[in-house]
């Protein structure tokens, strides 16, 4: 597979869950359709995944939440924005309830896929992510650095 | 669609008298209340005793999921309440802890001192029930102390008091993770075990099969991590505690699984009995016949309640409790309808706590011990998918028991092996999920919306706030001489039991934290396993 060839995806589990079988499928379907995915595991706080994502200079965030851990996605998304990272999608996946769904997306949740999504729907939607090498990177744009 | 279990076992379309060609009665099933157990452990079934039927509480404050346990005594639940903790107190951190503040009280009941323990338990008696609480390993040393604690100040005598409040170090290891380290786990789950087998204290220890399974286990695979499980702690009771087989053998309990497949779940919880009679008796030595009988809890599957259309989890969740009131389980707690949204909305406690009491009375499926016993096709699967658990276990043995399997990566691999596969299978439709990946419809047209219970970060916030603010109330000179008696212990090697000093640092009101912390300083780790704050003892 090589759908993913040439994109780099932040993989991360958020706050205290600790329910890892959704987060280490998905990055399991990820790299085997030829993505670069870096999965940071468990115990992140919003700064940490920020961090990393700038760290390893990544083309989108990708996080597995549990029931009720949208709480932390809001403070995940406002550091996203804080640090000039607002055209880097963050996508998530797991078990948000619909009512919080609206909320997320107008703090710039790109796409949400429930649980039960298929794969080709994640593969296809990170698939269209790249940066071809066109756009400068993440780091670049943080850091200033060439 | 496919024919084959999910640990590989093809089914046929019929099944006959050569299909159990090779079972002796006597030998292998025996009447109900016979070794080897698999028709269970009770002559007269349920008619001596119904099963639990429990759901499980936790969510907002102590005070919020006080007033949850006595809801769902209004709701039916009858022999025991079932209370989980949330994931700060799971991981022995304090609600003002930074990783906490908005998670306090949001998977859970944030019970990470004996005031909360006080709270929770306001007007709900200790006796009379079974009191079982859930969370994690380390976590557990303290709830066996909240319960001997507020016995003490309530003048129950101990003696009363039966249900399960402590976990084995494997309760989180299998698709999920544990912020304690695994050998601090497994030094305060043989303390706790030593203290109740000791004092002969009525409380019984989870090994918690269920993790392994919900995280995508097969059923073969599952059998083995709990024969695995029974085989690990109990030999660490017998060669370091010193502690008699029989005596031990009074405090696991098992808690199973139970999905749709209906007729492969009632096998496995069959072959299970089986296998750990035969285990007892053979490498155990087993002297009493109750050592030989391993007590079973069910949890229906949270991983089988579907995002789409929750309502058919209803249905799902009907199944999955006829199959575990069918095998002769000790107590159930549901999944509910709203699982893959949030912790239970009243409606769905209400569901699924009718769903066990309709099993109960209205279907006959709890007239007859073990009704399915005999079938050509139950028994031949029973046997199938104990034959499979052997190979397991054998491997699981080859590699120096499950503590060096999961150590050298062995389990780990395996399961995420199997996870991949029930996800492809699904992928491709080779198994189908209605609602999901079969008879799907959009999202806007789903017919029905179902209640969520909503919780908010500010609930979590003021959960943090009152820890902090209470901290400061407390007899600080009583605290600190309760954690340097308790550091001063833990420095004596590990089988020096801290359960003495962690039940008098309960009771000075010392909290999760603070006796966590205390523990890892003195065996050299950092007191806060995140490293982000300081220990506030002058400890050294």
């Amino acid at each position: 597979m090589t759908r993913g060839r040439g994109i780099k995806v932040l993989v991360s589990m958020i706050g205290l869950d600790s329910h890892t079988t959704g987060a280490q499928v998905v990055a399991t379907l990820l790299r085997d359709a030829g993505f670069e995915v870096v999965y940071l595991g468990v115990n992140q706080s919003p700064a940490m995944i920020v961090g990393a994502a700038i760290q390893e200079d990544v083309d989108v965030i990708g996080i597995s939440s549990h029931a009720s851990n949208f709480a932390l996605i809001e403070e995940l998304m406002a550091l996203v924005t804080e640090n000039g990272l607002a055209d880097v999608p963050v996508v998530c996946g797991g078990n948000i309830p619909p009512s919080q769904l609206g909320k997320l997306k107008a703090l710039g949740v790109a796409r949400f896929f429930p649980p039960g999504t298929p794969s080709d729907a994640i593969v296809e939607y990170l698939g269209g992510l790249g940066r071809g090498g066109r756009a400068p990177s993440l780091r670049e744009r943080v850091t200033g650095d060439e | 669609m496919k024919y084959t279990t999910d640990f590989g076992y093809e089914i046929k379309p019929v099944y006959g008298p050569g299909d159990v060609a090779g079972i002796e009665y006597e030998r292998d099933l025996g009447d109900p209340g016979r070794f080897p157990y698999t028709r269970g452990y009770h002559a007269n079934g349920y008619r001596g005793r119904m099963w639990t039927r429990r759901m499980t509480a936790g969510l907002g404050s102590s005070r919020d999921t006080n007033e949850l346990l006595k809801k769902y005594r209004e709701m039916g639940q009858r022999g025991g309440l079932c209370v989980i903790h949330d994931r700060p107190s799971s991981s022995c951190i304090d609600a003002d802890h930074p990783m906490a503040r908005r998670e306090n009280g949001v998977l859970g009941w944030p019970g990470s001192s004996l005031l909360e323990f006080e709270e929770l338990m306001e007007g709900v008696p200790l006796t009379g029930q079974s009191i079982t609480l859930l969370g994690c390993c380390a976590p557990s040393s303290l709830r066996l102390a909240y319960v001997i604690a507020l016995a003490e100040k309530r003048g129950d005598a101990l003696a009363e008091i039966h249900g399960s409040v402590t976990e084995s170090p494997f309760s989180n290891v299998f698709g999920q993770t544990d912020v304690q380290p695994f050998d601090l786990n497994m030094k305060l789950f043989l303390d706790t075990a030593e203290h109740i087998v000791r004092n002969r204290i009525r409380m019984r220890s989870g090994l918690v099969g269920q993790h392994f399974q919900e995280s995508g286990g097969n059923n073969a695979q599952v059998l083995a991590i709990e024969l695995s499980m029974l085989k690990e702690v109990c030999s660490r009771l017998v060669n370091e505690r010193g502690l008699d087989f029989d005596d031990v053998m009074r405090l696991p309990y098992q808690l199973v699984s139970i999905g749709t497949r209906f007729f492969e779940e009632v096998a496995k919880v069959r072959a299970l009995r089986r296998m750990w009679a035969k285990m007892a008796k053979e490498h155990f030595g087993a002297k009493q016949e109750k050592s030989c009988q391993l007590l079973i809890a069910v949890h229906t599957s949270g991983r089988t309640m579907t995002y789409q259309q929750p309502l058919n989890n209803i249905v799902r969740c009907a199944i999955q409790t006829l199959a575990g009131a069918m095998v002769g389980c000790t107590a159930i707690d549901n999944a509910t309808l709203d699982n893959a949204y949030a912790e239970p909305s009243p409606l769905a406690a209400l569901m699924s706590l009718n769903t066990q009491h309709i099993v109960a009375v209205e279907t006959g499926a709890a007239d007859v011990v073990d009704p399915l016993a005999g079938s050509y096709f139950v028994e031949r699967l029973t046997s199938e998918v104990e034959a499979a658990g052997y190979r397991i276990l054998a491997e699981i043995d080859a590699r120096g028991g499950l503590v060096a399997a999961i150590e050298s990566g062995y389990i780990e691999k395996m399961l995420n092996e199997e996870a991949n596969k029930k996800f492809r299978e699904l992928d491709s439709k080779e198994r189908l999920v209605v609602g999901v990946n079969h008879l799907a419809i959009p999202p806007e047209e789903e017919p029905f919306k179902i209640p969520v219970r909503e919780v908010e970060a500010s609930d979590s916030e003021a959960i943090a706030e009152r820890m902090a603010a209470w901290k400061r109330t407390r007899d600080m000179a009583q605290v600190e001489a309760s954690v340097r008696r308790l550091y001063a212990d833990a420095g004596k090697g590990d089988r020096f039991n801290l359960m003495p000093a962690i039940i008098d640092a309960v009771k000075a009101y010392a909290s999760a934290g603070e006796i966590i912390g205390t523990i890892r300083v003195a065996r050299g780790l950092k007191y806060d396993p995140f490293d982000m704050i300081r220990c506030p003892f002058a400890l050294g």
